[in-house]
């Protein structure tokens, strides 16, 4: 079953189109990675489907339930926690995720469980100690902590790692790849290799469209064959190779790039990269030529950002 | 029920933590003891500037003071307290909007008008304890040192002033939900009550405005009728109500 899904969904600020034509599901028990660059609307994408802005068109439903606008009754079953969550600094934790747990109505027993399961979850240990002295990777845990208290069907993170060093970014991860048993995460992000870590569907959003979305090895395998790279010892047959493959280019000292997108005879697809390989194996072989290396070149994630953002 | 209730208790440990209750309590006792203090000062003051004036030709007559001169201090002091009280409620809500850390209450589905009316709780809850307090000092003191029973309707006339400040904390909601920052909250608040006060000086308007409780002392006297000011008190009341229907109004459509 899907857990939430969102169909034409359209928003603009003025004149402004920050989303055009949305168009994505996310089945249970995923983690969906959401990239993009900053500004490409990930975050107002987010914000209307916690129904704290109003989209222009399109319909969304969490859990089958239809989001409206200002009323959040679907917001009982996500968790949200925002890039920089903020919190009342004058609360201690277990006061907080009391807070949180008597507003959506948990039963009092049960707050308190949850508390501690939560905040052993996400290795919060200082919980008599108030939020204004925590770190923003505390913070960020707490965050979490909030967010799955009353466990929700859907967990959605805006840039959970973007402001944190190495290691705490890492324990965030591990955290999200675990809670993935519970729930499915909805998490935005333009840290590539976050995305790699623990993304099971990733989808890739550029000036409010949805450019392509799939699991990282159905995206790999669609553009896969980027084209392959060979290095050569002498620059006579550097010279000869870039003669006789007019789409092939140097790339400096004995290095020769074929790329599929290079307006050559190879084609945009693997099984024609593949042939282009062989050809040109065939034909270092027949005129006797001595390589350092020849490689496949695989398709990167940051290939495929670049590639999307026109860079 | 709950989530309000939730959300109200937060408000009053957020109080409790940050200091402002103790601070306002504090402010509104030294305000009830200076009036009757200043009122039992006066003739001693008066006595030791009596030769200074007496060089520039001014003779000073035995000064008499009673609970009167108590209350009339009260009630000139009691709008300063009023201003400081709603200096520090003026970033209620703007200071929740700057932090963000109301979102994370309404999208786990606090209703938005459970904010407000938990704010608006809270501030009229210790309003009318710290003003009540600042009350009772003065009576205290004034019934030890003079005799209490020679002002008429104290205790109507001192809920005159109290149902003004009712008013000014539902106007200062209705700011909060307006604007983005405390500043320009404070600043709509003290208009709207400026506006209250230019139009009451037209003899024929003055009745029916909210700052002509602020005269209430008048009955205190004898020189006010009480029915004076019913007009005024239905009107600061009717005026509080809707003001608080319209925050909820726009911050719902915020």
């Amino acid at each position: 079953m899907d857990v939430l899904t969102l169909s034409h969904v359209s928003k603009s600020f003025g004149q402004h189109r920050v989303i055009e034509n949305l168009e994505f599901c996310i089945p249970e028990h995923t983690v969906y990675g959401f990239i993009g660059q900053n500004g490409a609307g990930k975050t107002t994408t987010m914000k209307i489907i916690l129904g704290l802005l109003r989209a222009d068109t399109g319909v969304i439903t969490v859990n089958g339930k239809q989001v409206c606008y200002g009323q959040n009754h679907t917001n009982q079953f996500i968790g949200y926690l925002p890039d920089v969550p903020e919190f009342y600094g004058f609360l201690t934790p277990i006061e907080y995720l009391e807070l949180c747990g008597e507003i959506t109505g948990m039963e009092k027993r049960e707050i308190r469980r949850r508390s501690e399961e939560m905040l052993e979850l996400v290795g919060l240990s200082e919980r008599k100690k108030r939020v204004q002295g925590f770190s923003r990777g505390m913070k960020q845990r707490l965050g979490i902590a909030q967010a799955l208290l009353n466990r929700p069907k859907l967990l959605i993170c805006d840039e959970p790692t973007s402001a944190l060093d190495p290691v705490g970014r890492k324990e965030i991860l591990d955290i999200l790849h675990t809670v993935k048993e519970h729930t499915t995460v909805l998490f935005s992000t333009h840290i590539l290799s976050d995305v790699e870590r623990i993304c099971d569907k990733i989808a890739f959003l550029h000036n409010g469209k949805l450019e392509f979305q799939g699991t990282l090895e159905e995206i790999r395998s669609q553009r896969q064959g980027r084209g392959f790279q060979i290095e050569f010892y002498r620059k006579e047959d550097v010279a000869l190779f870039l003669k006789y493959f007019p789409g092939t280019v140097s790339e400096g000292g004995y290095k020769v790039l074929c790329e599929r997108n290079m307006g050559n005879n190879m084609q945009n697809n693997m099984k024609y990269v593949e042939k282009n390989m062989t050809h040109a194996m065939e034909f270092v072989v027949k005129n006797n030529m001595a390589i350092r290396s020849i490689e496949m070149l695989e398709t990167t994630l940051e290939n495929l950002f670049m590639e999307v953002v026109g860079q | 029920m709950r989530a309000f209730l939730a959300f109200t208790k937060k408000e009053w440990v957020e109080l409790i933590r940050t200091g402002r209750l103790a601070i306002l309590l504090v402010l509104f006792s030294l305000f009830g003891i200076m009036n009757p203090a200043v009122a039992k000062l006066t003739p001693w003051m008066m006595e030791m500037m009596a030769d200074s004036l007496k060089e520039t030709g001014l003779t000073v007559a035995a000064v008499k003071v009673d609970a009167m001169t108590s209350w009339t201090q009260f009630y000139k002091n009691i709008p300063i307290a009023m201003v400081i009280f709603l200096l520090m409620f003026g970033g209620i809500l703007t200071a929740e909007y700057q932090k963000g850390t109301l979102i994370n209450m309404l999208t786990k589905g606090l209703a938005r008008w459970k904010v407000i009316l938990a704010k608006g709780c809270i501030m009229t809850a210790t309003w009318t304890v710290c003003y009540w307090l600042c009350y009772g000092i003065t009576y205290g003191y004034n019934w030890y040192f003079w005799e209490n029973g020679i002002a008429s309707h104290l205790g109507l006339a001192a809920a005159c002033v109290w149902i003004l400040g009712i008013w000014l904390i539902a106007v200062m909601l209705l700011m909060s939900t307006v604007f983005q920052t405390s500043s320009a909250v404070l600043a709509a608040t003290g208009g709207i009550a400026l506006v209250s006060y230019v139009v009451g000086l037209i003899p024929k308007a003055r009745k029916f405005l909210p700052t002509h409780l602020l005269a209430a002392s008048g009955m205190l006297s004898g020189a006010g009728s009480v029915e004076e000011y019913w007009c005024a008190v239905w009107v600061t009341i009717g005026l509080g109500v809707l003001g608080l229907l319209a925050a909820v109004i726009v911050y719902n459509k915020k």
